[in-house]
């Protein structure tokens, strides 16, 4: 699997951290799946009958042209954003809403290391698990809630989507054409990027705790990431009072900075420093593009049409892997827009090894984009596990995490309280 | 500054040799976790997120747009990412640079660097190497595509990164191609994720003594973010279709058009429940018997027709004004806000998300803050980003013991400084 021998993708920097994971949906399961994914022993609780919300939305490997199971009473196991984001975890079925199952769940934080969880602001307090009765059975674990938009704050119980919180978190309004509504990325990218944010402090924060036995509670607001990358979208009105502006597929002050069409999709030219420019009309055979107005960044900016329909007829010419080769050659830092079946084999990553095949019995063998990040050989193995079916693991947790007997599972099972696998008894 | 005794990280040195954007932000968390952040220019190359020495030939942000006589300190684009950093320069083409280099090395528990893939090998300064000078250095190594592979020595940019991991081949309007982002959207997603991995190498190496070297291929930390769109590609052979601002679970979600220039307000209904809430808060009541839109599926087919009547609605009405009452009315909606929103909106206000820091070469101005509260070990903004060599004498004197003299010869040789030399910058 691997390109190269001295690299291992993979290690256990956090075997024998427990994460208790209460997330659901994207930005939380996201958190702990890096975890899950650095060998951190993730326990995913989920609610009976049907689990995370999140396996309700598709695709589904079984219904190729279904997006959504609407109001699914049963776990669904085989959706496209479940099988990613819960890879390498455990799920256990847990109903926070009874006594007894707020008393395991209590139990579990005591023995916890990290607890993550994205409720709406309020709801672990309403639930009898709040803060302080989770500090009061462990004063060393780190909580991390992960929300829209916080759990201050005049907007802390705002209801929202991606849209809502890329277009309050400001990254919205830059995004997309001058003259048409601003956009959001396809991707829920704001979700995403406060989950990882909220690993990053989860880390440093368990950090702390195992050095002074003191946890703390970590809050990460998704619409206060957004705001948090903005960088110059954003400087640029603190610092001049200027207002930052869409721009479409042209780089912000910038030509022949942007995504072009060309012969099968589209390209990203992307000009560089400009001692390298000449270099561009080298690659495109267009000696007007040498012409002196274009030799700055403030130049070429003036004349961003002209420099356009100059270099067209060569990008419309031309595939795009040969486009991003040939400035990548010349030392351009050339870019084209992958589609999914290019991801899949590009050649750099099929190198790398980056790609794991994973079998799932409902889902059967899909590829996964392997581990975000390589370590050196000698940490252990990133831990790529498939996602969990509902509630596979909760007779196993119980007794790893509890010590509780088949006896205790069983009956705890028999009154609702937890769910067990599709094998029965505990497992 | 009393409270950088109980950060986390306060006891671990990071020395950051990484420019523009995706290294930068990683050792901006590092910071805002409490770690003794040197950031290592060069005054032949600085981090051209400075901005060019000649103002003139290229862009940047500069307060009320004046470059002053200093403009590479005075760059908003740098300014937001650096602060509660130090910052030093040092030339290693001198074998006194290169000395004092490996002095720092060996009294740091992190190097990191994003330079073109090989550049700190053909200097002598692989991960090996290193390890000489620290055993158990942890090493982050973050070129555009990885330290392998046949792409390796490949350049990228973040705006690079968003194509080549098929971000962008989702972002766009319906019917359309595909968009850029308003951001280089590659480089926070790197700079987190590499935060995360250090974060967790550094607990490991508290534990086992092990440094270890980390490779970064910003595009395979970017297509992590890809993996239900690949696997659902798999799943049913299609490729994704760019679909604006909706969803492809429920409808309706869109940015609608407001009263006023470029005002906007993106509302969702996710649930039948939050369907009948929008209904009422329009006043529409026969949309509610409305057949069409009677359903989460019959919703979703016949988005075109509900996107014209929500927007016919929403156009005479302020943004702002909307948003608070379809909140109040328990609809998701939110008002598109721009950059003086931003800084003036009471949520951000009251949360300190954007702090006031006072540049000695800008004067106080807005940033965005640390991106999380933490109830024990909060954090703050210790001071502003540094200007080119700023913390040269602190560093090389009162970190690396150099006396005065030998930090002005290294000065007078050209070793360190505080002004640009030579024209390998814009």
């Amino acid at each position: 699997m691997m390109g190269d021998a001295t690299i291992s993708r993979m290690s256990g920097l956090l075997e024998g951290v427990r994460v208790l994971d209460l997330t659901q949906y994207i930005a939380g399961p996201y958190c702990t799946r890096l975890m899950a994914g650095l060998g951190a022993d993730v326990v995913k609780v989920e609610r009976p009958p049907a689990g995370d919300p999140i396996r309700g939305l598709g695709s589904f490997a079984s219904r190729p042209n279904v997006f959504r199971e609407y109001g699914a009473d049963e776990p669904v196991e085989d959706g496209a954003w479940h099988l990613y984001l819960n890879a390498s975890k455990r799920s256990i079925g847990l109903d926070l809403k009874t006594k007894e199952g707020r008393q395991v769940s209590l139990d579990l934080a005591r023995k916890a290391d990290v607890l993550v969880e994205n409720f709406s602001p309020g709801t672990l307090d309403r639930l009898g698990l709040g803060y302080r009765e989770l500090r009061g059975v462990n004063p060393a674990l780190v909580i991390t809630s992960i929300s829209n938009f916080g759990q201050t704050g005049p907007y802390r119980d705002w209801r929202a989507v991606e849209a809502t919180l890329y277009a309050m978190g400001g990254l919205m309004n830059i995004t997309g054409e001058p003259d048409q509504e601003p956009l959001k990325e396809g991707a829920p990218l704001a979700q995403l990027g406060a989950g990882q944010n909220a690993f990053a402090a989860t880390m440093a924060a368990l950090m702390f705790a195992e050095e002074t036995g003191e946890g703390q509670e970590i809050d990460v607001s998704i619409a206060e990431y957004a705001t948090n990358i903005l960088e110059n979208a954003l400087m640029q009105y603190s610092y001049s009072g200027q207002e930052y502006t869409r721009v479409g597929n042209r780089g912000y002050g910038r030509a022949a900075w942007g995504i072009y069409p060309c012969q099968d999709g589209h390209v990203g030219i992307i000009a560089g420093p400009d001692h390298r420019w000449p270099e561009v009309a080298r690659i495109m055979e267009r000696e007007e593009l040498a012409d002196p107005r274009y030799s700055s960044r403030r130049g070429r900016q003036e004349f961003a049409d002209e420099v356009d329909a100059l270099m067209l007829p060569w990008l419309i010419d031309h595939d795009k892997v040969d486009i991003f080769k040939a400035g990548q050659e010349s030392g351009l830092g050339f870019s084209f827009v992958a589609t999914m079946k290019d991801i899949l084999e590009m050649e750099q990553l099929v190198a790398r090894g980056y790609f794991v095949d994973i079998e799932h019995p409902v889902a059967g063998s899909l590829t996964y984009p392997g581990a975000p990040i390589t370590c050196e050989a000698d940490a252990d193995a990133w831990e790529f596990r498939r996602a969990p079916l509902f509630a596979e693991h909760g007779g196993t947790v119980l007794s790893d995490w509890l010590g509780l007997d088949a006896a205790r599972v069983n009956e705890l099972a028999g009154k609702d309280i937890i769910r067990l696998g599709a094998n029965g008894l505990a497992d | 500054m009393s409270s950088i005794n109980q950060q986390p990280l306060r006891n671990y040195r990071v020395l950051d040799l990484s420019r523009i954007w995706a290294g930068p932000y990683c050792t901006k968390l590092m910071a805002d976790l409490g770690a003794e952040v040197i950031k290592m220019e060069s005054l032949s190359v600085y981090d051209s997120h400075r901005g060019p020495v000649n103002p003139a030939r290229g862009i940047a942000s500069y307060p009320d747009s004046e470059p002053g006589e200093e403009p590479w300190n005075r760059n908003g684009w740098f300014n937001c990412l650096h602060m509660s950093k130090y910052g030093i320069t040092l030339e290693l083409t001198s074998d006194e640079g290169r000395r004092a280099f490996e002095r720092l090395v060996s009294i740091s528990d992190v190097l990191i660097e994003n330079f073109r893939q090989g550049s700190l090998e053909r200097l002598g300064y692989d991960y090996e190497a290193m390890r000489k000078h620290r055993p158990d250095l942890i090493y982050v190594s973050m070129p555009a595509f990885g330290n392998t592979g046949p792409w390796k020595g490949y350049l990228g940019y973040g705006i690079g990164q968003e194509q080549l991991s098929g971000m962008a081949h989702l972002t766009g309007y319906p019917d359309d191609g595909p968009m850029k982002s308003g951001i280089n959207h590659g480089d926070p997603i790197t700079g987190s994720h590499a935060a995360g991995v250090l974060l967790a190498a550094l607990r490991r190496r508290r534990r086992t003594g092990k440094g270890m070297y980390i490779d970064v291929s910003q595009q395979e930390s970017a297509v992590a973010f890809m993996g239900p769109d690949l696997l659902a590609y798999q799943m049913t052979g299609q490729e994704p279709e760019r679909i604006g601002n909706r969803s492809r679970w429920y409808a309706p979600c869109n940015t609608y058009p407001c009263a006023d220039e470029d005002r906007w307000i993106t509302i969702a209904a996710t649930t039948d429940d939050e369907w009948h809430r929008l209904v009422s808060a329009m006043d529409a009541e026969p949309l509610a018997d409305d057949m069409r839109f009677a359903s989460a599926q019959a919703r979703m087919a016949h988005q075109d027709e509900l996107d014209a009547i929500i927007a016919g609605w929403t156009r005479d009405q302020d943004a702002f004004v909307l948003a608070e009452r379809l909140q109040a009315a328990g609809v998701p909606a939110g008002p598109v806000l721009r950059g003086p929103d931003l800084l003036e909106d009471r949520h951000y206000a009251e949360r300190g998300t954007f702090v006031s820091v006072d540049h000695p070469q800008v004067g106080p101005k807005h940033y965005p803050g640390i991106p999380w509260k933490m109830s024990r070990t909060p954090g703050e903004v210790r001071w502003p980003s540094p200007t080119l060599g700023q913390h040269n004498r602190e560093i090389f004197g009162g970190l690396l013991g150099l006396t005065s003299d030998e930090i002005d010869t290294l000065e007078s040789d050209g070793v360190i400084g505080t002004k640009p030399t030579g024209s390998r910058i814009i």
